[in-house]
């Protein structure tokens, strides 16, 4: 019996010992963050390796000490590119008091953006539709909006066109808000004088064969088609131009199609999809690609690397979006941190506001400073044109802003 | 005159690959009187079959796509073996309940793998120039998916007309009691039903997967496009899905071809077979070459 109470009493010494010493450990302040995409479902192969580009942004802030003691959390659910299931984990993160919110698509975001007015929380989307930025104060786009990618190819396409003629585009776009997102700006451009004839809007559906609609604007004399999709119809398209001999072998070439387009159209899934048809392909984004030697592709490979992704999607653009989406939020927690404040979503969407000028964040992986006002909440202004060469995209010229856009 | 011809020739091509895909419906229904509503899970399957044994493995692509013929006969016998056998004689909604719960499984399955959220393609194998005649140009990826078609449906078809096994699921087909009272093992007749959907699933998801790449919501999405031509074509006919597969096709080719585009039209070649579909399906409720039963109550 006395050996019992023996037992007993080391226990008990033993319980508060360890609560003792786990004290100082849970006294570091944790910071919570929440990620809500698409990992399946339609566009899980960019929503995939921007979860990764998260997740591993997110260790590395904690491995490395980025916010010293501070740890910050970053739980990330599967919405499968359903509305409803994004405004759900919403709901169910905000429970947890997040203090800023990932989000992925166009469309939930439109549905989501009073909601993010009501808890006043600070948004940083995947989806770079520009009209979200006027659908809430809370929404903090990373990079140049689907309008400047597009008005931005639009303007090269103008600006760079042989003859005296002016040149005709054809739309072919997402059949969603996504897909129409830049659509109203590119008209606003060409109406404010942009040289640019649009002969068609063409919203595609699921085509095994484009030999129809290629032929038909040909037949209107359509020399450069610009696209606001995903890969894989941008990649049947390439392949049945190429095909059919249409595909310009040089930018503008005449009588052939020069075909171009806006972030999530390019990148190495669509080599990997079209293959040598891909090659001419012109395409905007606001990030650095590791097809090219410099510190950005270093950056993005070591972090790959050291939380051991594969090859596909260490070279991702996308896990470049997310890791910086991510790099985004921590910076504005350090920086809050650093001016003695309490994180809250209050102090977050202040520090995010004071984020320009000589404030401006510049990180490795876009072509520009991320810089946001309680005026301009769209991070980098700046797009760079690559095309697709020997299997690889190469940037073409300096990164530029979109005349016809503020 | 060529653009004619050549929206006639793409209309095929795109035709005869929806014929393929159509035929795994119409098999299982033409033997059991089930929808099975995983077959475009199926079509991604084959298709990720061969890539997998052709890159991954390093078997040569031909090899590798009868390859996945045979691996999706048996993994497709094998599911009817495990979920649907036991559902032999209970209500048809039942069973096809268990086909949607088995869609959202091999979703599941899928996406723990690569292919759920990552674009592949096979490697060129076959010359990138196309063939061109009088301007008109087909692609050999097109010519050698028609071709597959043509040699699968003409199999099938000799199978149900000359095959021992053929004529005992066309006798399931019309009469289970009958035929079970001849002898003829009704379960083994589902179990070849499935294999041979499985079969020519695989088989269309390898040639729609040469044509648009390896993107999982694109080759699933096969499985639901098809549906019209199934319709179209009456549920339980070879002949019907080919011949309505074509019709669809043409049908997409020229509203995209001479609609799309004009009098502010667009998108009419994704909503003209529907049109088509009601049009037809008000004369011919069985479709074109659907059976036709009459009940006598």
């Amino acid at each position: 019996m006395k050996r019992f109470h023996y037992r007993r009493w080391v226990v008990a010494v033993a319980v508060v010992l360890a609560l003792a010493f786990t004290v100082p450990v849970q006294a570091a302040d944790t910071y919570k963050l929440g990620l809500s995409l698409a990992i399946t479902g339609p566009t899980s192969d960019a929503g995939n390796p921007y979860s990764k580009g998260v997740e591993d942004y997110i260790r590395l802030a904690n491995d490395t000490k980025i916010l010293g003691d501070a740890k910050v959390e970053c739980p990330i659910r599967d919405d499968m590119y359903e509305t409803a299931v994004t405004k759900r984990n919403f709901e169910d993160f905000v429970d947890q008091e997040i203090v800023l919110f990932l989000s992925y698509a166009t469309g939930a975001n439109q549905a989501l953006a009073q909601d993010y007015n009501e808890v006043q929380i600070p948004v940083i989307p995947a989806s770079m539709d520009k009209s979200l930025m006027a659908a809430s104060k809370y929404i903090f786009l990373p990079i140049a909006s689907y309008s400047h990618q597009y008005v931005g190819v639009a303007e090269y396409v103008a600006a760079n066109h042989k003859g005296g003629d002016t040149p005709k585009v054809a739309a072919f776009i997402h059949p969603s808000a996504f897909g129409r997102a830049p659509l109203d700006d590119f008209k606003n451009a060409v109406a404010a004088g942009l040289k640019l004839d649009l002969v068609e809007v063409v919203e595609h559906g699921k085509d095994l064969d484009n030999s129809a609609l290629l032929q038909r604007l040909a037949s209107k004399g359509v020399q450069y088609v610009l696209c606001q999709t995903v890969q894989s119809p941008v990649a049947t398209l390439l392949n049945d131009a190429q095909r059919l001999g249409m595909t310009a072998k040089t930018f503008g070439e005449k009588g052939k199609i020069t075909f171009m387009g806006a972030h999530y159209t390019g990148g190495n899934d669509l080599i990997a999809l079209a293959g040598t048809a891909a090659e001419g392909f012109h395409w905007t984004t606001s990030y650095r690609l590791t097809s090219e030697k410099g510190p950005w592709t270093d950056w993005q490979l070591d972090l790959a690397k050291k939380y051991g992704r594969d090859e596909k999607t260490a070279n991702s653009h996308n896990y470049a979006n997310g890791a910086m989406a991510a790099q985004v939020a921590v910076e504005a927690i350090r920086r809050t941190l650093e001016a003695g404040q309490e994180v809250s979503r209050e102090s977050l969407y202040a520090t995010l506001n004071q984020m320009s000028g000589d404030k401006a964040f510049a990180s490795l992986a876009a072509v520009g400073p991320v810089s946001y006002s309680a005026t301009d909440r769209m991070g980098v202004d700046a797009v760079q044109l690559y095309v697709v060469k020997d299997g690889a995209f190469r940037s073409v010229g300096e990164p530029f802003k979109p005349k016809y856009l503020k | 005159m060529s653009y004619f011809f050549q929206l006639m020739v793409s209309g095929i091509v795109v035709g005869s690959i929806y014929a393929l895909s159509a035929l795994g419906f119409v098999l299982i229904y033409k033997s059991s009187r089930v929808l099975n509503i995983a077959h475009g899970q199926i079509i991604a399957g084959g298709a990720f079959i061969v890539f997998a044994l052709t890159v991954w493995v390093g078997i040569p692509i031909v090899l590798s796509f009868l390859a996945s013929l045979v691996i999706t006969f048996f993994l497709a016998m094998s599911v009817e073996r495990i979920f649907l056998r036991r559902l032999i004689g209970e209500p048809i909604i039942s069973v096809i309940m268990v086909t949607i719960g088995l869609m959202s499984i091999l979703d599941g399955v899928i996406y723990l793998t690569p292919f759920g959220s990552m674009n592949y393609s096979f490697p060129e194998f076959l010359p990138t120039t196309p063939l061109s005649l009088g301007g008109v140009s087909i692609s050999w990826t097109q010519l050698v998916g028609v071709v597959i078609t043509a040699i699968l449906i003409g199999a099938f078809s000799w199978f149900f007309k000359s095959a021992t096994l053929g004529i005992s699921m066309r006798a399931v087909s019309d009469d289970q009691l009958a035929s079970m009272s001849v002898g003829i093992s009704v379960p083994r007749v589902f179990g070849l039903a499935w294999a041979l959907a499985g079969l020519s699933a695989a088989g269309a998801g390898a040639i729609i997967g040469n044509i648009t790449g390896l993107n999982y919501e694109t080759l699933r999405a096969f499985g639901i496009a098809v549906f019209p031509v199934v319709i179209l074509g009456g549920l339980d006919s070879i002949i019907g899905a080919v011949v309505a597969g074509i019709i669809m096709g043409l049908i997409q080719q020229f509203a995209a071809g001479y609609v799309d585009g004009n009098w502010g039209l667009n998108g009419t070649a994704d909503v003209l077979p529907y049109v088509i579909l009601l049009v037809i399906l008000l004369f011919k409720p069985h479709g074109l070459f659907g059976t036709h039963e009459i009940e006598r109550v």
